[in-house]
């Protein structure tokens, strides 16, 4: 193959080897460093099945999930800098950012759309698995922990509801909370559910508190384990589901 | 340091179709395997990834830039909205409140929903059909799943669009503003 000069340049020098610790993959065993000597790559395989490249096949839907993900935890970071969760400030946060913070109204945007987007696509993932028998041993355990994947993306994006602390979150969050409360047996299942979630009979400081810290700690830490699992699986599993070879 | 490059032990001969490779040490015998059909992730699998995530963040960039996140009055607990709606995602469940005692609908339900998911594959576990969408051998687990969808998906869109104050049924175009 004919050298380009300018890849050349950028990649054979000390500099950029001492970070990559191999010249531009020309050849299979520098292609195959790429993935093995990255930390973030070398989750993935050196080599896949063209099967699972294949876009019409996966159709990208559990990268999205993922990489709204990714988006959600960069945006909400970022907006935790400006949202104090206390039921007399919340709500002027909110204003504040979209009044007052420079760009503030479009971190709000994108942190609420790629939450409503990320249970959509992570929906439409399912569909995808289920419709190409993707769940079909062995992957049945994925299966199970992407169905808990769903529970906890449904979870956190109901916690993170409450906060902006305006009648659609305070309403919603009074009615999940009136369901709960209809466990049975309602005086002691139900009742007692109710209080553990809301930390209280109604709506207050103390729900807002809850829903906060499973928000921004809790549920990701874990959603980013089970995410740690379920990509490690694919692995285990021979990597993505494909046709039988003839 | 450099790795050096290694002389080529055996060079390419380019009137032969085929060449030696690579010597491995394997305890097999690596001939009449067939083609494996794999091609390298990089570049193959990392640009495609790289490309789909820069589509799915100018995508959300776009709706984040044309339209705003909604922000309704200060929650008010002496103020109840009619009708007062869950997020989308959990409106299939609040529509089926409306049928029975709530606990049918919103805690029985969905967990006898989660255990046929979790327990699915436990149970469909024929090869038949794997990696081929929505594949001739697996009409009844197609049927069923679908089945399944319509009822979830219906559900949202009726408790979205069809349902307004006092959780009566109207059309969209004639539903009443709430408050
Ligand atoms: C946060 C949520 C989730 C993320 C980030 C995620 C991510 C992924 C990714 C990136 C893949 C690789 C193939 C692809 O892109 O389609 C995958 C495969 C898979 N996912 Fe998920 N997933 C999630 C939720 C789920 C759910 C809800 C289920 C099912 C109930 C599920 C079941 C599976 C299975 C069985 C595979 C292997 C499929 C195959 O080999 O064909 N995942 N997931």
């Amino acid at each position: 193959m004919k050298k380009n000069r300018l890849l050349d340049l950028f990649t054979n020098n000390r500099f950029y080897k001492s970070i990559f610790r191999h010249g531009y993959p020309d050849d299979d065993i520098k292609r195959s460093e790429v993935v093995t000597g990255n930390l973030l790559l070398h989750i993935q395989p050196v080599k896949v099945h063209k099967n699972t490249i294949r876009a019409g096949y996966t159709l990208g839907l559990g990268l999205i999930a993922f990489y709204l993900f990714i988006i959600l935890t960069a945006t909400g970071i970022l907006l935790m800098f400006y949202y104090i969760p206390s039921i007399e400030r919340a709500y002027n946060d909110m204003k504040d950012l979209e009044f007052a913070v420079s760009f503030g109204i479009i971190l709000r945007n994108l942190h609420r759309w790629g939450a409503h987007g990320m249970v959509a696509f992570v929906f439409l993932h399912m569909c995808r698995v289920f419709f190409t028998g993707g769940y079909k041993p062995p992957r049945e355990f994925n299966w199970g922990i992407g169905v808990v994947l769903l529970i906890i993306t449904l979870f956190l994006s109901l916690t993170g509801y409450l906060l902006p602390w305006d009648q659609l979150a305070f309403w919603a969050i009074t009615i999940v909370a009136n369901l709960i409360g209809t466990s049975p047996p309602e005086s002691i299942m139900g009742a007692n559910l109710r209080q553990l979630v809301l930390g209280g009979t109604i709506v207050g400081q103390n729900a807002l508190i809850r829903f906060y810290v499973m928000h921004v700690v809790v549920l990701p830490l874990v959603a980013a384990a089970l995410i740690g699992v379920h990509f490690w699986r694919i692995r285990k599993d021979g990597g993505i589901s494909r046709p039988a070879e003839e | 340091m450099d790795k050096k490059e290694e002389p080529a032990i055996f060079p390419k001969n380019p009137n032969k179709t085929y060449g030696l490779m690579e010597l491995t040490k394997t305890k097999s015998f690596q001939i009449e395997k067939g083609p494996d059909n794999t091609v390298t992730s990089w570049p193959h699998l990392f640009f495609r990834e790289l490309i789909l995530f820069m589509g799915v963040f100018i995508a959300l960039m776009t709706i984040s830039l044309l339209f705003n996140a909604p922000l309704e009055q200060e929650a008010n607990p002496s103020n109840t909205p009619n009708p007062a709606k869950a997020p989308w995602y959990f409106l299939g469940l609040q529509e089926m409140l409306s049928w029975a005692h709530p606990f049918w609908g919103g805690i029985f339900a969905p967990t006898v929903v989660v255990i046929i998911l979790m327990l699915t594959p436990y149970f469909d576990r024929s090869q038949k059909g794997v990696g081929v969408w929505f594949a001739p051998e697996r009409k009844i687990a197609n049927l069923l799943f679908t089945i399944f969808l319509v009822l979830a998906v219906g559900l949202i869109v009726v408790g979205e669009f069809f349902r307004g104050p006092n959780w009566q049924i109207f059309w969209p175009w004639n539903m009443p503003s709430p408050h």
